[in-house]
């Protein structure tokens, strides 16, 4: 698959994905986890924009392998990105976490380099099952059952996007995958808006995001906070640009996200509620649509990936070390935990946007954006989430997690933190500095390269407005300490609606099937069991032998069906899975054939 | 929340000992002794008050927005909306949506 001007980065994770199960059980095999991420940088920085990899089957044309400036900025932070994943989780000797995130980044890459809907559709579907695993292999009942939800919304999710492509495909009579001009959109591209969003966390379609990665693995929610969500703003940058309802839908996740943030009491749901806030601003800038907040959307979306994934490793660390992520049972602990301290600190003020982080010099190319194209509700509503941002994720978590007004917690016994988790965040904290501290590095790989150097994030003024900004929001923080002070609580979401739709389709299925059952269970036991035992009886009185065959057979022949019957009821994932590629087959079916 | 898996720390010892650890652990645990948090928190109003100082000199070339322009626009902004933020969230949509921890049935 390899030529000589292109490698896709794909292949090495899921070639690698294909080794790990059959390596020996020494632990050696670690080491080699680290090539896949090394080849898909150097297939970042080497691949030329093209079209390579063109297949045909069944009379269509694949497109595995687009390379044009955007798929390249997004390639070049997932794979740093992923360098950075695989060192933080090199202690782990669960083969299986390690598969399913090299599956995973599978999916991402093959996303980033679809060059139609089709391709798309597959290694969408393989991040859906990828991810599912990152969160189900933490092994405990809420992170099992937080890995069913979310693989059934996002299958949900990814039969909109199969149903919306193939409708097109019906209109257009191709599955070509480019910019759809917003005036002459049709029925199919609003399905296939909406199959992305629900992977963007587009308010009201996000609440998968702060049931699931709260619960996933250590290492597992360092990957998802990466790629799910970029993958999303990705392919929406590729296909929306300029649809004005993004820019509304961007901004008003941005300050959503923020609100439930400052409620939290759960860290890791926390950043995941700001991971809305912040794909917020990238949606924004999307939705705007001009070359000016593309660039900042693509900055952004590089800058978050490397500071979220920071944010996931900081509080990673503590609850690997403490057991906990609940901030009410925390504090504390900066004298215990000082460089998780550190490196957590780093991200949160890139997040926040402080001046020598990498958030100052992406997050205010979208704000000045919007601004310059006279969207002055959008940049208002960026500018109060950056004070929402910074009051949750720069102060009130790591204050109650670190400091908390607490005496030092000498006594709580801490797990030692592997020395290779110290090492993924050290990567990914100068990472963040160094794009704060010298913006070219970010802005000479975005899409429209001439307007991004045409903007100067280091002006005297901007650097005054972010200290001013943050500055006073600190002085809200500090005033406000004690108001909000976290509690132990659940806050109700949207989830509460899909949880009830869930139940509604149950009990929809269920009751008719539960209906049909009992009235079968009734005959069975009135004629069909009577004409048995009649017949037993009858029988019996000639051959004993024969009444036991018919009698052992019929029970091998219920059993059977029941046992069929009960494979869509018994909560296994397999069948979940078979499940829903039936129910993909079948959508697939009844459009191609029946419209 | 345990992993599943043992650690094998790379390199690093056993369990931290109880106390602050290094040079950075002993620095940060001293500054929470005596008088340095208040010291910290002068540091603070002083650097708040230098940086809106400077704001009245350092002219704004490409005001955002018409208001931005005028002085001690971004110090009421970051103050006002962060003390309303909190106290919407906290005081007024969280008492609504709360729920004990196990609402799902799980935590």
């Amino acid at each position: 698959m390899a030529t000589s001007e292109f490698f896709h980065p794909s292949l090495a994770f899921l070639m690698m994905a294909a080794v790990l199960p059959f390596l020996p059980g020494n632990r050696r095999w670690k080491w080699l986890l680290l090539l896949p991420p090394l080849a898909a940088i150097y297939a970042a920085f080497h691949n030329q924009p093209g079209d390579h990899l063109t297949l045909t089957w069944l009379g269509l044309t694949l497109k595995l392998g687009h390379v044009d400036p955007l798929s390249q900025v997004f390639t070049q932070v997932f794979a740093v990105m992923s360098l950075a994943g695989i060192l933080y989780s090199l202690h782990v000797s669960d083969k299986g976490q390690h598969l399913a995130a090299l599956l995973y980044v599978t999916g991402g890459f093959g996303c980033l380099m679809a060059g139609d809907f089709l391709t798309l559709f597959v290694f969408w579907e393989l991040m859906s099952i990828g991810s599912t695993f990152l969160v189900m292999l933490n092994r405990t009942r809420e992170s099992v059952l937080a890995a069913f939800r979310y693989f059934i919304y996002h299958t949900f999710g990814g039969l909109l996007l199969l149903a919306g492509l193939l409708l097109r495909y019906r209109l257009t009579g191709s599955f070509d995958f480019g910019t759809i001009d917003p005036a002459a959109a049709t029925y199919a591209d609003w399905l296939i808006l909406a199959g992305f969003c629900v992977n963007a966390a587009v308010v009201p379609l996000h609440a998968w995001l702060p049931d699931a990665y709260p619960r996933g693995t250590v290492t597992g929610s360092v990957f998802m906070c990466a790629y799910t969500t970029k993958t999303a703003v990705y392919v929406l940058a590729r296909a929306f640009p300029g649809w004005d309802i993004l820019a509304i839908a961007g901004t008003i996740m941005a300050v959503y996200g923020v609100i439930f943030a400052s409620m939290e009491n759960n860290a890791r749901r926390i950043l995941s509620y700001h991971i809305v806030s912040q794909v917020g601003y990238m949606v924004a800038g999307i939705g705007v649509g001009t070359a000016m907040t593309i660039n900042g959307a693509s900055a952004h979306a590089y800058a978050h990936i490397l500071y979220k994934g920071l944010l996931f490793m900081g509080v990673g660390a503590v609850l690997y070390s403490t057991g906990t992520q609940k901030l009410d049972q925390l504090g504390g602990l900066a004298p215990r935990l000082p460089w998780v301290m550190v490196f957590y600190m780093v991200a949160a003020l890139s997040i926040s946007g402080m001046p020598l982080f990498n958030g100052f010099v992406s997050k205010t190319m979208t704000i000045t954006g919007a601004a310059e194209a006279h969207r002055f509700w959008v940049a208002i509503g960026l500018e109060l989430a950056a004070v929402g941002t910074f009051i949750s994720v720069g102060l009130k978590l790591p204050y109650f997690a670190f400091w908390g007004g607490k005496k030092p917690d000498y006594q709580r016994e801490l797990k030692p933190i592997p020395l290779n988790m110290y090492v993924g965040m050290a990567f990914l904290a100068a990472l963040c500095l160094a794009q704060g501290l010298y913006p070219h590095m970010l802005y000479s790989y975005l899409p429209e390269p001439q307007t991004a150097f045409e903007y100067h994030p280091w002006t005297s003024w901007n650097v005054l407005q972010a200290l001013m900004l943050l500055g006073f929001s600190g002085l809200a923080f500090f005033l406000m300490r004690k108001v909000i002070e976290p509690h132990k609580a659940l806050n109700l979401d949207f989830d509460w609606f899909y949880r009830l739709t869930g139940r509604g389709v149950l009990a929809l299925i269920c009751r008719p099937f539960a209906a049909v059952d009992s009235v079968w269970t009734d005959v069975w036991n009135k004629i069909a069991l009577r004409f048995l035992v009649t017949l037993a009886k009858i029988s019996s009185w000639f051959d004993r032998w024969v009444i036991d065959t018919v009698v052992d057979g019929s029970a091998y022949g219920v059993r059977g069906i029941g046992q069929l019957a009960s494979m869509t009821q018994n909560g296994r994932l397999q069948h979940y899975l078979a499940l829903a590629i039936v129910l993909a087959l079948i959508v697939f079916a009844v459009i191609w054939y029946g419209l | 929340m345990t992993q599943p898996t043992k650690p094998k720390p790379l390199g690093l010892s056993a369990s931290p000992p109880p106390g602050p650890q290094g040079v950075l652990g002993r620095f940060l645990a001293a500054q929470l002794e005596g008088s340095r948090p208040k010291l910290w928190r002068t540091a603070f109003f002083v650097i708040l008050a230098v940086v809106v100082g400077l704001s009245l000199i350092v002219p704004n070339h490409h005001p955002h927005f018409v208001y931005d322009a005028k002085p001690f626009f971004w110090p009421i902004f970051g103050l006002v909306a962060g003390v309303i933020l909190v106290f919407l969230v906290k005081k007024v949509i969280q008492p609504i949506i709360k729920r004990p921890e196990d609402h799902y049935g799980d935590l």
